[in-house]
């Protein structure tokens, strides 16, 4: 199949995992004009018969924390990335159990990025744990204690037996 | 619980050997707390699914899709063009053709509505009224929002001629301009409005990229070759 053809397929998945990234719709799918602009101009270090999504992930997931880190140089989100951080993670025990139970956005945006990104791959679009540490370019055992933080958060949030 | 919350995890995951997978089920049927926990981490997977799988059923954006869709019409090897050619045209073709002209003839009864898009001519189907007009003048790159017609893409085809493909809301299609008429190559039941709208674009631009004789004409080109009249070459 060519390569345009393989994305156009691929762009419901990427759509979702962008959303799950950027949160708002409008930005998730700017994020994903993006990837597709990048893929394009960069097909050439694609490798033929190497998988085009994990390619594709890795791109999306790059542009967003280049666009995260520039806002955050703006002074954009910072306010709310920090809020995120304090209540997220360690600092989620504090918050009572169960707080945002159906509010999976709300939860969601609670984790730091690096456990969002963990927690949609693996949980969302059903990648190994070796996939996904491929996707991000980060140890295997990186993603499983993300992934682990990141799972006790959004639980403790979403409340127990969802 | 004789497992770790990394392990319990790792198996509602499917990360885990079928050994150790085996045992933690065998476990769990005798460990209300250990099956409390896989029934837990079942349920955060299962609600976040739900959440976001509503996203990858929704029509992919015009926008995001046409990034591929026209780049596949504008710049394709010959075997894609080939490919194209095979798009699902044929079927559609005759039906959509019968159901216009016989709109086309209604209309024509009534001289206050407004004129029918198409016409016959010496045995082929061609544009008339709003259609032809808009394929004479209006610019792919400049036109109305709200415009009847909107063209998409202009190009020569193989034979020499101008060949434009457009939509509207009865009809989408490509014409090439040959006689001083627009003759229709390809026609389709129009799907302006509808959701259905990116994969008739898709379609047309695959079909026009199996007709064109070299790439599309930008801008300054397709102004050129309207003010000239449209001339084969």
């Amino acid at each position: 199949m060519r390569f345009e053809e393989e994305l156009v397929e691929l762009l419901p998945r990427l759509r979702r995992f962008a959303r799950g990234l950027a949160r708002d719709a409008a930005d998730a799918d700017d994020l994903c004009q993006a990837a597709i602009e990048r893929a394009l101009k960069s097909r050439s270090q694609w490798q033929q018969g190497t998988r085009l999504d994990s390619w594709m992930y890795r791109i999306t997931r790059n542009l967003w924390i280049d666009e995260r880190r520039a806002a955050g140089r703006r002074g954009v989100h910072a306010p709310i990335d920090e809020a995120a951080t304090q209540i997220a993670g360690d600092g989620a025990a504090e918050v009572e159990a169960g707080t945002l139970r159906g509010d999976v956005d709300g939860a969601m945006a609670r984790l730091p990025d690096e456990q969002r990104e963990v927690v949609m791959l693996v949980l969302v679009e059903g990648y190994a744990y070796r996939e996904a540490a491929d996707i991000l370019e980060v140890p295997i055992g990186t993603v499983t204690s993300r992934l682990a933080r990141g799972r006790e958060t959004l639980m403790h949030l979403l409340g127990e037996a969802a | 619980m004789s497992f770790d919350p990394a392990t319990v995890a790792a198996f509602v995951d499917g990360e885990l050997d079928d050994l150790t997978a085996r045992r933690i089920e065998r476990e769990a049927t005798n460990d209300p707390a250990l099956a409390a926990e896989i029934a837990r981490h079942h349920a955060l997977k299962t609600q976040l699914t739900a959440h976001y799988a509503p996203v990858a059923e929704e029509p992919v954006p015009e926008r995001l899709r046409a990034l591929l869709t026209a780049d596949t019409a504008i710049d394709t090897s010959l075997a894609a063009r080939r490919e194209a050619k095979s798009a699902r045209f044929a079927p559609i073709h005759w039906g959509a053709i019968a159901a216009s002209l016989a709109l086309g003839l209604a209309l024509g009864l009534r001289p206050w509505t407004p004129a029918a898009s198409i016409a016959e001519a010496d045995g082929m189907i061609i544009a008339a009224g709003p259609l032809a007009e808009a394929l004479d003048t209006q610019l792919a790159s400049n036109q109305p929002s709200d415009a009847a017609v909107r063209i998409g893409l202009s190009f020569e085809d193989k034979a020499g001629r101008y060949c434009r493909s457009f939509e509207s809301a009865s009809l989408d299609g490509i014409g090439c301009h040959d006689n001083g008429r627009w003759h229709l190559e390809r026609t389709m039941r129009g799907q302006a409005g509808a959701d259905y709208r990116q994969a008739s674009s898709g379609e047309l631009a695959a079909a026009a990229a199996a007709m064109m004789a070299s790439d599309p004409l930008g801008a300054p080109a397709e102004r050129q070759a309207r003010d000239k009249g449209w001339p084969r070459r």
